[in-house]
């Protein structure tokens, strides 16, 4: 509808942004990683990786964010689907209850969670009164976890309800109606049908359990390092910003790879991520018919 | 039976979800400052958080970037998406794939980058580089939103309009600018959330004194929970609340006129008049924004102070700011490495900073800093001969520095958790305090601990030596309850741990809230250390800088620090003026000879050291 | 007589307090093709899906073949469903969907094979067996169902508006397909349709709904001919509807003009209905018909004229292939034989019934 000098003149604005601001920079990452301090080329950086301190906090991570997103499903799947199966629109009250922590800042969420499991915080303060033994979870894994979980719960939520809502009934009754019972038909036609759902949950939770590093700082007291943590203090404690961007570079192709695994398992594009980041807005506000479009 | 395990589960996650938000609306009404007990109701915390002029601006920050980034990223993006439907399949392909990307990669990498584009085009960081990273990331959402809806539009809409004899661009509003309209409003309200409630990217590419809500939370967090972040969470929460359910309020009534067609033109007459009280209101808000957030930083009578956190008296910054007309952006550090990389990334960032012996001298030796000009500082005369003295070990000619505050590191401990005496570092080594061990969350400090403890200088750079404190950390590392710096205090305090590392000048404070606490210097030796103020050689207004600190160094304002952060203070005249006897003669704020006499100050330990110091530390972090 | 197959006892069904089925019953006949026809919202698919098991009725019985089922799981009913809009599996190729109820019950894999080469050959689609389901346009789409369905021998088959998101000229295809199937496989299909087209050209036996009740049950031509009442003639096919008083037997009252009629036994004077189908209502020069009215418009529809004619107050609708220009003067006239006398309701509730949706 626009001709081609039309076209061009309203994209180059954009063009020529996103070359700055997202081109460039890029860049300008892998000449740090891939460049010494004197400028020299070298794959130090990259290699750094696999130094016993940065592979520990990699591992780390993997596993905690991992196990994070293994609670968030469990927690999240059962909930989509009596959220699902009972028609609670994504606009409702009560699913919008279960996503508006989100919009909670992040770090007041996180911070709840320091209150709640201090030595001498909320919970404590509570199971003393009862009389009963005190819980020193605090400043451990296992805190990391459950602040991670809380994080990014609602973002395992609200794609996995809205795959599963997006499920025709009768396709369920058609399976019921071959002679499915209740559990063949589930692991048969719902789980697969709201596999889409689950990747996009899963990207949501992982890449910023993988990759954080407040609730690490936060819930971890300082003791416990994940990758996010190192690149973090390789910027702003021992400003080693070549080492910093070459481990980003590792963490970014570590998430890449990822990616595209599960891309290709769902046949789909990389495009899940986003298509849940996007839905929030029609939660939040707005047009809910346009989410529907790009399916 | 099935609905009410249904319910049941429902219930569950429901608590779980807003237990937590729910116990810091509580706490947000708590007297008492701690977390385990209540002291009776109070709106204190309110009235402070609505007093603190920094809260307010970080604010005003947020929502005028949200703002703005939301207006450019739609513009740019809708413009975008409309040219974009004219270009050949391929090249529209490569530029969707390339608006992914800060989408797919992760904020911290996204973050970083940007930082580094900032660095070498030597942006000064601060409200216009974390707008335009703000834009940058606000673009995908707004063309992701639009971009399917641009794809359903028929051309022919907009043929006809055209062929009805409209211009180009008047088409194009009436005709398909309003079938665009709720994607368009869905990636703006995308757009504007995400901004909002970024923390990682605007953390990466923040400069000095400046911040948003978020990372002025975390800079608090980090110094150690204070009841005012429970009135602002209640707020922020309340806030969402009533927006949301305000929007699906006006979501249904508009579904519900949208059925009768008779009132279509009704709506749309008033939702005509509620764009422009919209459009008033935003305006508003920007302009309300730009004047707390002071948006144009730079102004020329501004001073940017650099100093450590809860280091200095508010009140004394008002009387400065009062009585020579200086505007001070005032930024705190959580610790000096924290703070020299601020400055590696930017050394023109701040005018006047206060670091401690071994880090001026660092900076001295990288050129940072500045030679003051004494005749600007006459109040130096009040400072301590021995201070001066002290001072020479890391500023031979006293010509770069003045001394602020000086103390020792021992430890701080609760004697109703702790009933041996405390006379040895090795304690924090004993199993029976597993758990109530709170650690200095700083290389030199933690390193000086094991150090000391088996008799090792604290300067030392013979990595056999620095290999078994090293290891010594990493036994110790699970007794640890966490790696603390500011937020010592408060746990101390709050009776969370039994033992901590600890600075002097804390001990009074602590102690005044709780007077279990008592402080010992080990036998084996500690660290004493000298904080003093400093100019940076790229300070651009270095005659505020000189005025400010001859203007700390006068006894009355001394005094007036002094007995607000309790930190040793080197100015005679002002420790002759303390009018308590027991405090102006504390063994804890002015030690003797005999315990100083243990203690070393830190020196500068060379490039090499402090390399192997990071390695090191790094792998403590790490350990197990 | 054929043998009774599904038999529906005094069933009631309310979804939030409002109530869609009211105490209807119902028997369906072996090998019968079967039409439950109503406007949307009459009560036709929750019929249908309580027979298909999908909702539990709130009160009364669902008897099949001498059996109670009426609450037995869907996956237990020897019947199986085409739902509206297909409901295919979309994660799955057509031979997975044909072969997924097979696969349930743990059939040989050679008799699956089997089982979806005959069910593809039925429905015409040979050589679709691993075409996903989203590849296929909607008539195949709803062929992939329908094989789907009957691969499992069902001794009934459900269909539920089954052509409604299809073309109109697919749709007359389907139809005969579907006839066709229906005579192949020699099992009962129960339809559920709002177009009365439909079940008029495929069915052995309709049912007409409304509001819950059954309105009128026959033959085609029983429901055509001879609607039982007002709703049922207008529902089926276009119909002047007119309030008319039966004078006597064999003598009604329409517009205050005398028709002579072949009814009997509606009393003296008695307020009724009539309904004129307007292919029955004949068009002659003025003087030589009954009630005499003036052509108020034409619109020529290929087969026929449509004609609308004003007459003692009444618009007459008239089908003919003969020609009058609006504005010409006729007279109407009516063969006895073609006038359908219809009780008037009796009470409220009746009149709702014959409401028009």
């Amino acid at each position: 509808m626009t001709d081609k000098k039309t076209s061009r003149l309203l994209t180059s604005p954009y063009i020529a942004w996103a070359v700055i601001f997202i081109l460039v920079p890029l860049a300008m990452l892998f000449y740090y990683g891939l460049t010494d301090v004197n400028g020299g080329l070298t794959l130090d950086n990259i290699r750094a990786i696999a130094e016993p301190v940065h592979l520990r906090a990699l591992l780390l991570a993997v596993v905690l964010s991992v196990v994070s997103t293994i609670i968030c499903f469990l927690l999240a799947y059962p909930l989509g689907m009596i959220l699902a199966k009972h028609k609670l629109s994504s606009q409702g009250l009560i699913t919008t209850l279960f996503i508006l922590p989100m919009w909670m800042n992040f770090l007041l969420r996180t911070l709840a969670w320091m209150t709640l499991l201090e030595n001498r915080g909320v919970i404590n303060g509570i199971l003393d009164f009862l009389h009963l033994p005190e819980i020193n979870i605090i400043n451990t894994p296992g805190a990391i976890v459950l602040g991670m979980v809380y994080n990014f719960l609602p973002f395992m939520i609200l794609p996995i309800y809205n795959s599963l809502s997006s499920i025709d009934d009768n396709v369920i009754n058609a399976a019921r109606d071959l002679g499915a019972d209740a559990w063949q038909t589930f692991f048969k036609i719902t789980l697969p049908l709201s596999v889409p759902g689950i990747i996009s949950g899963v990207t949501m939770v992982f890449i910023p359990a993988l990759t954080t590093f407040a609730i690490s700082t936060m819930l971890g007291g300082s003791k416990i390092l994940l990758i996010g943590n190192v690149i973090e203090q390789e910027f702003t404690l021992t400003y080693d910003w070549n080492l910093g961007a070459g481990l980003s570079i590792v963490l970014m192709v570590f998430i890449v790879v990822n990616m595209v695994i599960s891309a290709m398992s769902e046949g789909d594009d990389s495009s899940e991520r986003r298509n849940v980041k996007r839905f929030f807005s029609h939660t939040s506000g707005s047009d809910a018919g346009s989410g529907k479009d790009e399916r | 039976m099935r609905s009410k395990i249904e319910k049941i589960y429902m219930g569950i996650i429901f608590v779980f979800m807003y237990a937590p938000i729910l116990t810091l609306i509580i706490l947000s009404f708590n007297t008492s400052k701690s977390r385990a007990r209540w002291g009776g109701f109070t709106f204190q915390w309110y009235i402070n958080l609505v007093n603190d002029n920094s809260v307010l601006n970080a604010m005003a920050n947020t929502l005028i970037i949200a703002m703005v980034s939301t207006v450019f990223a739609t513009v740019i993006g809708t413009l975008t998406c409309v040219g974009l439907m004219g270009l050949r399949r391929r090249s529209r392909t490569v530029i969707m794939g390339i608006t992914n990307i800060p989408m797919i990669n992760a904020d911290i990498v996204t973050g970083i980058s940007l930082m580094l584009l900032f660095k070498v085009l030597r942006f000064e960081t601060g409200f216009i580089t974390v707008l335009l990273a703000h834009i940058t990331f606000n673009i995908p959402y707004v063309m992701l939103s639009v971009m399917p809806r641009m794809k359903t539009i028929n051309p022919n809409t907009y043929e006809a309009a055209l062929d009805l004899g409209a211009e180009p661009f008047y088409a194009f509003r009436k005709s398909v600018l309003p079938d665009l309209m709720p994607s368009i409003i869905a990636g703006a309200l995308m757009a504007f959330t995400m901004s909002i409630d970024d923390f990682i990217i605007t953390y990466f590419t923040k400069g000095s004194g400046f911040d948003t809500i978020s990372t002025k939370i975390y800079n608090e967090v980090k110094r150690g929970i204070q009841p005012e972040i429970y009135a602002l969470s209640s707020i922020i929460f309340i806030a969402v609340l009533v927006l949301l359910f305000a929007s699906a309020r006006m979501r249904q009534r508009q579904a519900a006129q949208r059925k009768d067609v008779a009132l279509y033109k009704v709506e749309k007459r008033i939702s005509k008049g509620k764009a422009a009280v919209i459009a008033v209101a935003s305006l508003g808000v920007i302009l309300l924004a730009m004047y707390f957030g002071g948006v144009f930083t730079r102004k020329n009578n501004q001073l940017f102070v650099y100093n450590a956190g809860e280091y200095i008296d508010p009140e004394v910054i008002e009387m400065f700011e009062a009585e020579t007309g200086i505007e001070v952006v005032y930024d705190e550090f959580e610790t000096l490495e924290i703070m020299y990389a601020k400055m590696v990334q930017n050394d023109g960032a701040y005018d006047v900073i206060c670091p401690s012996d071994y880090m001026i001298e660092k900076m001295m030796n990288a050129g940072m800093l500045r030679e003051l000009d004494l005749n600007m500082i006459p109040n130096r005369k009040y400072i301590g001969k021995q201070y001066m003295e002290s001072a020479r070990s890391f500023d031979p000619n006293n010509s770069y520095s003045v001394p602020y505050c000086w103390g020792t590191v021992g430890i701080l401990y609760n004697k109703n958790m702790v009933k041996e005496p405390v006379t040895s570092w090795d304690i924090l080594w004993d199993e029976k305090y597993s758990g109530e061990i709170l650690m200095q969350d700083s290389i030199r400090d933690a390193f000086m601990v094991a150090l000391a403890r088996n008799g090792y200088s604290i300067n030392t750079k013979d990595p056999a030596e620095l290999e078994v404190a090293a290891e010594d950390l990493v036994k110790q590392k699970p007794l640890v309850q966490a790696y603390v710096i500011d937020q010592a205090r408060d746990k101390m305090i709050g009776g969370e741990a039994a033992l901590a590392v600890i600075y002097s000048g804390e001990v009074i404070y602590t102690q005044r809230e709780n007077p279990d606490l008592a402080y010992s210097i080990p036998d084996e030796g500690s660290n004493v250390w000298i904080d003093a103020w400093v100019v940076t050689r790229k300070a651009r207004n270095p005659e505020a800088a000189m005025k400010w600190i001859n203007f700390l160094c006068r006894p009355d304002i001394a005094l007036m620090n002094f007995d607000f952060i309790t930190y040793s203070t080197p100015n005679e005249a002002a420790r002759e003026m303390i009018e308590e006897e027991d405090i102006r003669n504390s063994e804890v704020a002015f030690p003797d000879e005999s315990i100083l006499d243990r203690c070393e100050t830190y020196f500068y330990l060379g490039e090499d050291g402090d390399a192997l110091y990071n390695e090191m530390w790094k792998k403590v972090k790490s350990g197990k | 007589m054929k043998k009774e197959l599904i038999r529906l006892e005094n069933v009631s069904k309310s979804f939030d307090g409002e109530l869609i089925l009211d105490d209807l019953s119902l028997t369906i006949h072996e090998n019968e093709f079967v039409t439950l026809l109503g406007p949307s919202g009459c009560g036709k698919t929750t019929t249908l899906r309580i027979i298909g098991g999908f909702e539990t009725p709130d009160n009364g019985r669902v008897i099949f073949d001498g059996q109670d089922i009426t609450s037995l799981a869907p996956n237990k009913r020897q019947l199986n469903t085409v739902f509206q809009k297909y409901a295919l599996f979309t994660h799955m190729d057509v031979a997975e969907n044909i072969a997924f109820g097979l696969k349930i019950k743990n059939k040989p894999q050679d008799y699956i094979e089997d089982k979806i080469h005959y069910a593809l050959k039925l429905v015409n689609l040979n050589g679709y067996e691993h075409r996903m389901p989203g590849s296929l346009s909607g008539g195949q789409q709803q062929r992939v169902a329908i094989a789907r369905a009957i691969v499992n021998e069902p001794k009934v088959l459900l269909l539920d508006e089954p052509l409604g998101a299809l073309d109109l000229k697919l749709r007359q295809d389907m139809q005969y397909e579907l006839i066709r199937l229906k005579e192949e496989l020699g099992i009962t299909f129960i339809y559920v349709t709002h177009d009365q087209e439909e079940a008029l050209t495929m069915s052995d036996h309709i049912v007409v709904m409304n509001q819950g009740y059954i309105q009128q049950e026959g033959s085609p031509e029983d429901i055509y001919n001879e609607p039982e009442n007002a709703f049922v003639a207008d529902f089926i096919g276009d119909s002047n509807i007119i309030k008319a008083t039966m004078v006597r037997d064999e003598l009604v009252s329409i517009l205050d003009t005398d028709f002579v009629c072949v009814d009997k036994g509606f009393g003296e004077n008695t307020p009724v209905d009539v309904v004129i189908r307007p292919e029955d209502v004949e068009l002659v020069p003025r003087g030589e018909g009954t009630l005499s009215g003036t052509v108020s418009h034409v619109i020529f529809k290929g087969v026929h004229y449509e004609m609308e004619v004003q007459a003692g107050g009444f618009a007459w609708l008239v089908h003919s292939t003969r020609l009058y220009e609006t504005g010409s003067e006729v007279d109407i006239k009516v063969d006895p034989f073609n006038i359908q006398v219809m009780n008037k309701p009796e009470s409220e509730d009746e009149e709702v019934l014959a409401k028009d949706d």
